[in-house]
Order: structure tokens, then C-alpha cells, then sequence
């Protein structure tokens, strides 16, 4: 009965013909290349990340001391400013985190303003937000205007060049209601939105570029695909080969 | 059929046009020249049904086993290519970056798996469904049904994104609500299923991938054109789009090029896109491997994937139809990063708004301005991407219900009319079911379908797995892993559904965590994996019969 058995019983790891075993071992082979190729590279990718501040995030630890003391140059104002502009231009902010990084811009914003600016730029914010809750359409003229008039006044004082790509968003940004002081809570919360925001994990395999794209993400999207056809394809050929040989018909 | 176009002309007159909240038009009113496409290849797509219309119950299981190796790898291609692929993947890349790479890596690289696994061995064993297998190599009809209930519970899971996306896209096309564009798209899809059976299914998915990947793919060359960037293959031409991203892209001299609503195509730098697991998109590492692990072993484990191997006439055109299938699929996923990168510029500004993530590919064909008539097709393309799915969905969940448990379990005597009769009422079932819970809106597309991925490679996957590659395995270990698989499964997705109701459950941090809903699998099928073997070594041994078969027939 034992014997009788043994004859049919099949194990992927032992192989009974060597029509099996070839089979196995070129299994086994792409199955390697594809665990390697797929999780070894992204494990190698984890292993080599080195968390890497935009400069933007340097700008920021460099004067955000003088600007919460209260000794900051029009410079370095100016620059606190811009940060948090620049990462409410980034696509995919939580609203909790737009409400911190408004309430230092427009914090920012009218410490750097003079008494005349203050006035002049608050009635015009007024103005620029009754046009846009009424539009329905910001194509329309009204609004566009009151958008340039608004960015107009504000771009000088933040210090933006009328070429920075900042400038897209500023007016929407812009509020009458903001923070007096800049208190300790939210300096500390708006130090977590920027250290979220603004740090990623770089490498030396995503600083490379193939094609234009970074490597990784060309590795990723483009050559894994390429690998597994690739890979299907072999095993196709291969046992078409193999059964050819050992003369196996399907 | 005529009283179902009279009723969709009926709703097109006498829909409600929602003027758009948001100062943008991309949502707009009631959209002609779209829905005019949308229902001539709708039309199109019942006529070659009913020319093919199933005649008996072979053709509507299986279509006759005669159909060619290309042919059959349009098939799994347009089978394949759903609403997750046309539209989700690209929302999960413009909404987290690299991380939506792991459902491109996920959702092609479980081919390779299928095939040097399975795909030849399945077609050697010779049965109809998944159930059919598993009933018959663990010797249960108990497993049977089991695995019967769980087929059409995937074919659920999987079909309630389709329908999600069916339902965006009627919405943006004919200019009303969600929940009613759910309804008509539903209803649409269920009449074209019902008629057509598989047999004009299966000829109809070449023609529906052919207008897929053509609908997918104009788009991209005008927007790479548009942009400047290297427009011959957009799929190449957008690395430099990732690269601007990354790096930010200053404002031109000249204000040319500008999307709709004339923002400037320009940008802060924005690493997060492309740089891995980074924090702000809040997913990790581990995420990442879980996500493109479950996904791969998921495609080796769907019943409605692994029955297309039964339609090929021998294990050879079984073998190379994965291979023609996966490259089909391929020139889809090479393509979908490239509207989430565009997406993300041409959305850059507060003033579009909160886009609904799952309909950025048609979103981002606007913003690009894009002529109106080409983004219609471009989204009727979504549309029968999704149809495809849902019809060869409905098919195996429904032949699942007819064949492997009305049939096999309860009524063995039932006549082929019967049979066929049973199969179209559980087309009918699964569609209201697919619907109601498509209303809820749970989850993105991709997610709501990577669920279903997950439970297929917790329970389905490691049965074919040890049933093909081991004649160790047996009744009683197909069972206890099941149960261990199915376990996880009913854990990771009752904490899904408990989260989404607002209601924390014990350990709720830490199990959605690792047992996210849409990555469980990634514990889940090796621990069914492990429990099968060890049942089975301590259990009787597999009968000879079943040996000798898997020895004979599935392995020589």
C-alpha cells in the first residue's frame, strides 16, 4: 500500500521526474528574481533613506529664533513669510494644517506691514474676499481683477519677486483674522506641519535621474512592469522548451 | 432593451442639472457629446451581445473554450481593467505618490505568480469555477459551497468600486447626483450582463479594450504635446513631469502655457510626490510591502481571474495568454502615473478646490484643456472599463451561485434552464447588493477594491497554491486554513466598516494598522498558508483517487 502511494504523491520541493525538477528549479530561479527585484529593492531603498529638509525647512530654522523674539530684520520676516506660503502651495494640505499655516503667514504678514500698509491692505482683503464668496464663475472679470489689485499690494511687502511661483496663491491665502502673538502652541504646531511637509526620503537612488525621472520612481512604474512581462515571457518560452523535451503535450 | 434606452433618454431629459457649487465648471451640467459617445459604444457593446447572445449554459460559463491566445489576453486584459485601474490608481498616485506605485507593482506583479504557479496547472485540472476546483481536489462538498459563497463575496467586494466608479462617471457625464448615477449606471451594466451572457462578453472585451486603451492613451499624447515634454511615448515623456514636480516648476516668461482656468503650469517643489513613504502623505514603509504583497498574491487567488484559464482551449494558450494579458494590462499602468503627475500641477491652486480623487484622470484631461469630446471618450473608456469588469464579475459570482451551489449542493437534478434561469436571478441579487453599498462610498476605488484582493489571497489563494503544488494537502487542512485565512479577513474588514461608522473597537489603532483593509492578506495568507499544512500532516492523507489524478493529469 505504502509503495502504491508513493507513486502519487507530489511535493513542489521534491520532484519526481526530472520534467519536475526542471520545472521546479526554473521556478524557484524566477521566483528569486521576482522577490528581489520587487521587495529587495525596496528594502534596499528603506535601508539608504537619509530624511532630507527642502531648503525651504533651513530657511525656517534659520530665523524663526530672531522672528518669535521679536528682533527679526525685515529679511528674515519676510523669509518666515514665505515659508509657510510656500507649503500652502503644495497640493494636499489637512485644513487643521492650512488654519496653522495661514494664521503665520498673515502673522507674519502684518508685523511686516506699517500702520498705512495694514489699513490699506485689510480693506482690500475685505474687498477681494465679498468678490470671491459671491463668484461663481473665476473666470469672471470682477474677481480677477480684485485678485491682481490684492496681489498687487501684498507681493511687495511678503518681498516676492512678481516672478515667484508663490504669487499664484498669496491672495487666497490672505485674511484679516490671524493670531496676535505667535504663542508657543503655535509655534509648536506649525513646526510639525513644516517638519511633515517638508522632509522626505531621499537617497542616492532617488538623487539619480533615468529618462528624466527620478531612478527609483522610473525603477518602480516603468522597469518592474517591463520585468515581469519579461519574466512571463521567459517561462513561457522555457517550458514550451521543456516540454518539447521530454516530450510533453499540452 | 428598448424600454431601457426610452427610460435612460427619459432621465437624460428630465434630470435635475446641478449648477456646480465650486467657482470651477470641470463638474458642470448635463454633458452632450459625452453622453452621446457613452451610449453609442454602450449600444454598440449590447448589439455584438446579442449577435453572440448565450445560447446554452457551456457558452454562458465558459464561451465555448474557442478562443485564440491574443484574443484571450485581450480578455484577461479588459476583464482586468476596471474602474480601479482606468480611474483609481491614478487617484492614489495623485493623492500619495509613490505609495499608489504599490498598487501598480501589486496589481501587475501578481501575474507572475498566476502564471509560474497556476495558470497552466488550472487549465490541466479542467474545471469551470473556483469552487468547482476546490470542491473537487479536497473531496468536500461543503468546501464547495464554502468556497462558492466566498467567490461571490470577492466578486461583491470587487464589484462595489466598479460601481463607485461607474457612478462618478455617469454623474460627471449626465450632470446629476451620485447616488442616481449609481442607480442608472447599475441598472445599465446589469441589462448589458443579463443579455449578453459570456459568450458575447468574451467577444465584446476585445473590442473593449481596444477603446480603453485608445481612450486612455489620446489624452496623453496632447497633454505631453501641450506641456512640452517628450510626447512620442508619454509614458517615457512624464518622467521629466516627475522630476518638475519634484523640484518645482518657476513661472515661464511667457504665460502660455496655463491650464483651464489660465494658472500658470508652474509649482513649488513637491518631493512628496515621488519620494517613498514620505510622511506627508502619511503612509509607510510598511504599507507599502504589505499593500503590493497582498495585491500580487490577490490576483493568483480571484476566482473571476482564475476561471479565464478554463476558456482557453489547452494549458499551453493558458501559459501565453497570461503573458499577452499582462502586457495588455501593462500599457494601461505605464500610462496611469502620467495623469496623476499631471493632475497634480495642473490642480496646484486653491481656487480648483478639492477634487474628487477618483475622477482625476478625467479631472486632469479638462484642467488640460483638452477638447470636450475627447474627455467624453475618455470617459465612456472608464465606463466600459468598468463594465467589462462588472460583467465578467457578475458572471462568476453569479455562476458561482447557480453552478457550484444551487446545482452542486442543492438541487443536483436542476435542468440547464434551470440552471441558466438560477444564474441570471443571482445576477440580479448581486447587482442591488453591489449598488446599495457602492452608495456608501466607503473607501477611494483602489482601495475598495484592494479588498477584495486581500480576502481572495487569504482564502482562495492558498488553496490553489497547496491543492496544485501539494498532494499533502487535504480536506482537513483546506478547512482549519480557511478558517485561520477567513479569520483575519472578517477581523481586518470589521474594523474597516467599524471605522468608517465612526466606532473605535478595541485595538483599533494597532489592527488598523496591520491589518489595514486593503493590505490584511499580507498576514492573513501566510498564516492560512502555515495552519493548512500543519492540519494537514496531522490529518489522513489526501485519497489516491485525487493523487493519482494531480499526478497524472495536472502534473505531466
Amino acid at each position: 500500500m505504502e509503495t502504491n502511494n508513493q507513486e502519487y504523491r507530489i511535493s513542489f520541493f521534491k520532484p519526481s521526474s526530472p520534467q519536475t525538477k526542471a520545472n521546479r528549479d526554473m521556478v524557484l530561479w524566477l521566483l528569486l528574481i521576482w522577490a528581489l527585484a520587487v521587495f529587495g529593492f525596496h528594502v534596499v531603498l528603506k535601508l539608504i533613506e537619509e530624511p532630507t529638509p527642502e531648503p525651504i525647512l533651513l530657511t525656517y530654522q534659520a530665523v524663526s529664533k530672531s522672528v518669535y523674539q521679536g528682533n527679526a530684520s525685515l529679511d528674515e520676516m519676510q523669509s518666515f513669510a514665505g515659508v509657510s506660503l510656500q507649503v500652502l502651495s503644495k497640493v494636499f494640505i489637512a485644513p487643521d494644517e492650512r488654519v496653522e499655516l495661514r494664521s503665520a503667514l498673515n502673522w507674519a504678514l502684518f508685523q511686516i506691514a506699517d500702520a498705512e500698509q495694514e489699513e490699506a491692505l485689510k480693506a482690500e482683503i475685505a474687498s477681494f474676499k465679498a468678490v470671491r464668496d459671491k463668484t461663481t464663475d473665476i473666470l469672471a472679470h470682477d474677481y480677477q481683477q480684485a485678485k491682481i489689485e490684492l496681489m498687487a499690494m501684498a507681493v511687495p511687502v511678503l518681498g516676492l519677486s512678481d516672478r515667484d511661483v508663490r504669487t499664484k496663491i498669496l491672495p487666497l491665502e490672505l485674511d484679516t483674522e490671524y493670531p496676535e502673538t505667535m504663542t508657543d502652541e503655535n509655534v509648536a504646531q506649525l513646526e510639525l506641519v513644516l517638519n511633515k511637509y517638508l522632509i522626505h526620503n531621499e537617497s542616492v537612488l532617488t538623487r539619480m535621474t533615468v529618462l528624466g525621472f527620478p531612478f527609483h520612481y522610473f525603477y518602480t512604474a516603468v522597469f518592474l512592469l517591463i520585468l515581469f512581462v519579461l519574466l512571463c515571457w521567459i517561462y513561457c518560452v522555457r517550458t514550451d522548451v521543456l516540454n518539447k523535451k521530454y516530450g510533453i503535450d499540452d | 432593451m428598448k424600454r431601457f434606452i426610452t427610460l435612460i433618454i427619459l432621465l437624460l431629459s428630465s434630470s435635475v442639472i446641478f449648477a456646480a457649487n465650486a467657482a470651477t465648471d470641470l463638474e458642470g451640467g448635463f454633458k452632450l457629446g459625452p453622453a452621446i459617445i457613452l451610449i453609442t459604444i454602450l449600444v454598440v457593446f449590447v448589439m455584438v451581445g446579442i449577435v453572440f447572445r448565450a445560447k446554452n449554459t457551456n457558452d454562458f460559463y465558459a464561451a465555448g473554450r474557442g478562443i485564440s491566445k491574443i484574443g484571450s489576453g485581450m480578455a484577461i486584459a479588459s476583464n482586468w481593467m476596471s474602474a480601479a485601474s482606468f480611474l483609481g490608481m491614478a487617484a492614489l498616485m495623485y493623492g500619495a505618490g509613490y505609495h499608489g506605485l504599490s498598487y501598480v507593482v501589486g496589481w501587475t506583479g501578481g501575474y507572475v505568480l498566476l502564471l509560474i504557479l497556476m495558470a497552466g496547472q488550472i487549465r490541466k485540472y479542467g474545471k469551470y469555477t473556483a469552487a468547482d476546483f476546490i470542491g473537487d481536489r479536497y473531496y468536500s462538498r461543503t468546501l464547495r459551497a464554502v468556497a462558492a459563497v466566498i467567490a461571490i463575496l470577492i466578486s461583491i467586494a470587487y464589484c462595489v468600486g466598479q460601481f463607485g466608479g461607474i457612478g462618478l462617471l455617469f454623474k460627471w457625464i449626465m450632470g446629476i447626483e451620485y447616488w442616481l448615477a449609481v442607480v442608472i449606471g447599475g441598472a445599465v451594466v446589469l441589462t448589458y450582463t443579463l443579455i449578453s451572457g459570456m459568450l458575447g462578453v468574451t467577444k465584446n472585451m476585445q473590442i473593449q479594450y481596444v477603446i480603453i486603451i485608445i481612450s486612455f492613451l489620446i489624452p496623453l499624447f496632447i497633454l505631453t504635446f501641450k506641456f512640452d515634454y517628450f510626447w512620442l511615448l508619454p509614458q517615457i515623456g512624464y518622467g521629466s513631469v516627475v522630476s518638475d514636480i519634484v523640484g518645482g516648476i518657476p513661472l515661464a516668461e511667457t504665460a502660455d502655457l496655463v491650464n483651464k482656468y489660465g494658472h500658470e503650469f508652474a509649482m513649488v517643489p513637491m518631493p512628496e510626490y515621488a519620494m517613498p513613504w514620505d510622511p506627508a502623505t502619511g503612509q509607510t514603509f510598511f504599507q507599502w510591502i504589505a499593500i503590493a504583497f497582498s495585491l500580487m498574491i490577490g490576483t493568483a487567488g480571484l476566482p473571476h481571474v482564475l476561471q479565464r484559464f478554463y476558456v482557453v482551449p489547452n494549458a499551453r494558450d493558458a501559459r501565453w495568454s497570461v503573458v499577452w494579458g499582462l502586457f495588455f494590462i501593462c500599457i494601461l499602468y505605464w500610462s496611469a502615473p502620467v495623469y496623476s503627475a499631471f493632475g497634480q500641477i495642473l490642480s496646484a491652486h486653491p481656487e480648483i478646490g478639492t477634487l474628487e480623487k477618483d475622477a482625476i484622470v478625467v479631472y486632469t484631461a479638462q484642467l488640460g484643456n483638452i477638447h470636450p469630446l475627447i474627455v467624453g471618450f475618455l470617459a465612456a473608456g472608464g465606463v466600459s472599463a468598468a463594465f467589462s469588469t462588472v460583467s465578467g464579475l457578475l458572471v462568476a459570482g453569479s455562476s458561482a451561485f447557480a453552478h457550484d451551489l444551487y446545482v452542486k449542493v442543492f438541487r443536483p437534478n436542476s435542468s440547464p434552464k434551470v440552471q441558466l434561469r438560477m444564474a441570471r436571478y443571482g445576477t440580479v441579487v448581486m447587482a442591488v447588493i453591489v449598488a446599495s453599498i457602492a452608495l456608501l462610498k466607503l473607501a477611494l476605488i483602489g482601495r475598495l477594491v484592494a479588498v477584495a484582493f486581500s480576502l481572495a489571497g487569504c482564502t482562495i489563494f492558498p488553496l490553489f497554491l497547496l491543492g496544485i503544488w501539494w498532494s499533502g494537502s487535504n480536506k482537513q487542512g483546506a478547512i482549519a486554513g480557511l478558517i485561520a485565512g477567513g479569520s483575519v479577513s472578517l477581523i481586518a474588514i470589521t474594523y474597516f466598516i467599524a471605522g468608517t461608522q465612526g466606532l473605535a473597537l478595541p485595538f483599533h489603532e494597532f489592527i488598523d494598522y496591520y491589518l489595514g483593509a486593503w493590505y490584511f492578506a499580507v498576514f492573513g495568507a501566510p498564516l492560512a498558508i502555515i495552519v493548512h499544512i500543519i492540519v494537514a500532516k496531522l490529518t489522513p492523507e489526501t485519497p489516491i483517487e485525487i493523487r493519482k489524478f494531480l499526478t497524472e493529469s495536472v502534473h505531466s
